[in-house]
């Protein structure tokens, strides 16, 4: 029998793979449920400013992967901050794996029950959506990486429905008004944060490095990666204070969905529908690769780093996963008042990583001495 | 070998298990031949604070068609109660239009009523919403013998209406209705249609004040509404006062409001050419013609200033004249300020005419 081949490395991904997965990485979940925390026009501002500080940190992310330790995996972060803090680090990685899993997932799976099978369990969606991310990372991470190509062509060229909206009947210009902000509350702060935090994900390729196939260029393609977010994010929101106007905004449970809900077409009726499984692959590209990570991590906390892969280990790591998952909709996710806890909590958590984990890389490659020049990986 | 041969007897005992005990999770039925869908429902009041609610069942099978009432409490008992009475079971998904009786509008308002289909994500937001002067269930249970697709065709002509705003009806669906309702410096309004000898026609427009009907605008008050805000078109505008018909008439209209928020100017230019005449005066003379459109033009300021009068009157802005007041570079203001401005605005009516003459016909006279 064939050992399992979860962390093998055959061949790498160009920076075009990289560009994907930056886009497709900070367009899981937040962005649906976005504009129902923004409301004001003149947070649209706010999201090209957060995208900006989004460049940066892929600025910071680019001089990390141009040094030879990013593609060193493991023993480039040992040599980093040495084998205790790494173990360290990766257990606290767990929980942000943990909780970034059970929003995208737990969030997923209640609109697919709201808006497709009403009548079902979301225990059973859990399920069913865990088992085809299981079928993906079972595969390994580089075909977990190649699968950001069907998630990126199935579900990228959704946001240009919404130009629809940018027209007269529902387009008033007055909609946008005022495009300044006139008074500032503790929301608007939230608002900071949760964009942010929807802008997070990309860090997580600091830990797959070894995977990519870095070089000069890989910077421009980060940034694409992200400049395309920025425009679907303001493009989303503006369709959406367009479609429902500012004072009904917070009122929309899931109000992207609900925008495609008044898309028609003669032969597809519910077109809502079709959008929302083709977002599935999304949602099943990101979950493999953070189940992977997890496993990855969980095996650096444990100290079992030289023993290869396990099948039983990575099932077990996916059905702890997944009890946790049915336990947190249990008893978090169906009450709304302890759904916003878990919600403020990804916010927080995810622009703490985002903010947190290119800086710190690049300061301690700085006191460490690793010198980008010396370091540059080869071309090819 | 022996590993996955084991964990894939595990697997299916425990699908086995899950799926005999009748844990299975999709509970719905979704058979095709079970099902009906309804294509409208009908509301009016019924007796001790219920609400009647009608439809045509099967709507879609080649059956014999049959009007069912229901009288309820809560407009989703209904759903209930229909799939009681009938051996298919009723689904929403495809419901097209809600009809609604005047008196259910005036009375008790339609904030429960648009909150029930808002929150139903089965029920399209495109539906379209009319109210209806008379009874409905009478006017079907005659009709239907007579002309068995009636919801078909009703719904095919506010389709038709709907689409690129071809003037003549207002017509309004739920999210248009919804957005109008909960918009700050807007009221909604929605097309009326009455009963009368076995016949449904189109009657006005009904305004509402947040979600009451107040008043219904009919004959040239509804087409000046037409101009004004819904369509900016009409194929025809008769000014039977001046025996002379417009025909396709499109309207620009522009707003300037006064710093001091006390008058608001409503300019109209109306593009239109004459398409019939029975006056007395010679528009093939320059001169005539001129005098002409100022009769036009002073006889619709006069209507649209009466309109306007009656609007503020009644405190209901369809039109949404406050979102003029908002500005890029300034707090929006108050709504209740905003209403105490309205009524007490001065609203001058200036229309800019620009008139086609008729064209390739002899006036009466000069054949004379």
């Amino acid at each position: 029998m064939e050992a399992l081949q979860l962390f093998n490395k055959n061949e790498t991904y160009n920076g075009f793979y990289v560009m994907l997965m930056v886009n497709r990485l900070q367009m899981l979940y937040f962005f649906l449920i976005m504009p129902r925390f923004l409301i004001h026009s003149y947070m649209i501002w706010v999201i090209i400013a957060v995208g900006i500080l989004s460049q940066l940190n892929i600025l910071l992310l680019s001089k990390w992967f141009l040094t030879r330790i990013s593609s060193e995996g493991y023993n480039g972060f040992v040599q980093l901050f040495g084998k205790k803090l790494v173990r360290l680090l990766s257990f606290i990685g767990l929980f942000f794996i943990l909780l970034k899993l059970f929003v995208i997932m737990l969030g997923f799976s209640e609109m697919v029950q709201i808006f497709m099978f009403p009548a079902t369990d979301s225990n059973w969606l859990i399920f069913f959506i865990m088992l085809s991310c299981l079928y993906v990372a079972w595969k390994g991470v580089e075909k977990t990486i190649r699968f950001v190509v069907i998630s990126f062509l199935c579900t990228f060229w959704m946001f240009l429905f919404f130009a629809f909206f940018f027209f007269p009947p529902i387009a008033q210009l007055s909609d946008l008004y005022p495009i300044i902000p006139m008074e500032l509350s503790v929301n608007s702060w939230k608002g900071i944060f949760l964009i942010l935090s929807s802008f997070s994900g990309p860090e997580f390729l600091v830990f797959l490095g070894p995977w990519f196939k870095t070089n000069n260029k890989t910077f421009r393609y980060l940034s694409y990666g992200n400049a395309l977010t920025v425009i679907e994010y303001v493009f989303l929101y503006m369709a959406s204070l367009f479609y429902f106007g500012s004072n009904y905004l917070s009122k929309s449970q899931f109000p992207v969905v609900t925008m495609a809900r008044y898309f028609q077409n003669p032969v597809i009726e519910r077109i809502d529908m079709v959008m929302l499984s083709l977002e599935l692959f999304n949602i099943v590209f990101a979950v493999s690769i953070f189940l992977l990570l997890f496993y990855g991590a969980s095996k650096i906390a444990s100290g079992k780093m030289e023993r290869p892969p396990s099948r039983v280990g990575f099932l077990f790591s996916v059905f702890i996963i997944l009890i946790g998952m049915i336990l947190v909709n249990e008893w978090i996710w169906k009450s709304d008042e302890k759904q916003v806890i878990l919600l403020n909590l990804q916010i927080l958590a995810g622009s703490l990583s985002y903010l947190v984990v290119p800086i710190t890389m690049i300061v301690v490659m700085k006191i460490k001495g690793v010198n980008k020049h010396e370091t540059t990986k080869e071309d090819g | 070998m022996r590993l996955r041969k084991k964990m894939a007897k595990k697997l299916s005992i425990i699908f086995m298990a899950l799926w005999l005990t009748g844990c299975a999770p999709f509970t719905e039925n979704n058979i095709i031949e079970e099902l009906t869908p309804v294509t409208f429902l009908s509301l009016s009041k019924g007796d001790e604070g219920k609400i009647k609610i009608s439809t045509i069942l099967p709507s879609l099978s080649k059956e014999k068609k049959s009007v069912v009432t229901q009288e309820v409490s809560l407009i989703k008992e209904v759903l209930r109660s229909f799939n009681l009475n009938f051996y298919q079971e009723m689904k929403f998904g495809q419901m097209r239009m809600l009809i609604i009786n005047e008196d259910l509008g005036r009375n008790e308002g339609i904030m429960s009523i648009i909150n029930v289909l808002l929150t139903d994500p089965d029920i399209s937001l495109r539906i379209y919403l009319v109210i209806v002067k008379g009874n409905f269930e009478e006017y079907l249970e005659n009709q239907l013998d007579k002309q068995e697709n009636l919801d078909y065709s009703f719904y095919q002509m506010l389709k038709h209406y709907e689409e690129k705003n071809q003037g003549e009806l207002s017509v309004v669906n739920l999210h248009e209705f919804k957005n109008l309702l909960y918009t700050p410096y807007s009221d909604p309004f929605l097309p009326v249609f009455k009963i009368e000898n076995d016949a449904i026609s189109y009657k006005g427009t009904a305004l509402f004040q947040n979600d009451k009907l107040v008043e219904i605008l009919t004959t040239f008050d509804d087409r000046i509404f037409q101009l004004l805000h819904n369509d900016h078109y009409l194929a025809v505008l008769p000014i039977p006062k001046l025996q002379v018909v417009l025909g396709h008439v499109r309207s620009k209209t522009k707003v300037d409001i006064n710093k001091s928020l006390s008058t608001m100017t409503y300019t109209v230019n109306i593009d239109s050419r004459i398409e019939e005449y029975r006056g007395e005066k010679q528009l093939f003379d320059p001169q005539d013609l001129e005098d002409f459109k100022k009769d036009i033009q002073s006889n619709l300021e006069k209507q649209t200033q009466e309109l306007v009068k009656k609007m503020q009157e009644l405190n209901v802005d369809p039109l949404q004249l406050g979102i003029h007041t908002l500005k890029p570079f300034s707090k929006p203001m108050d709504e209740k300020k905003w209403i105490e401005l309205y009524k007490k605005m001065d609203i001058k009516i200036k229309y800019n005419i620009n008139i086609n003459p008729l064209t390739d016909a002899n006036s009466k006279r000069q054949n004379l």
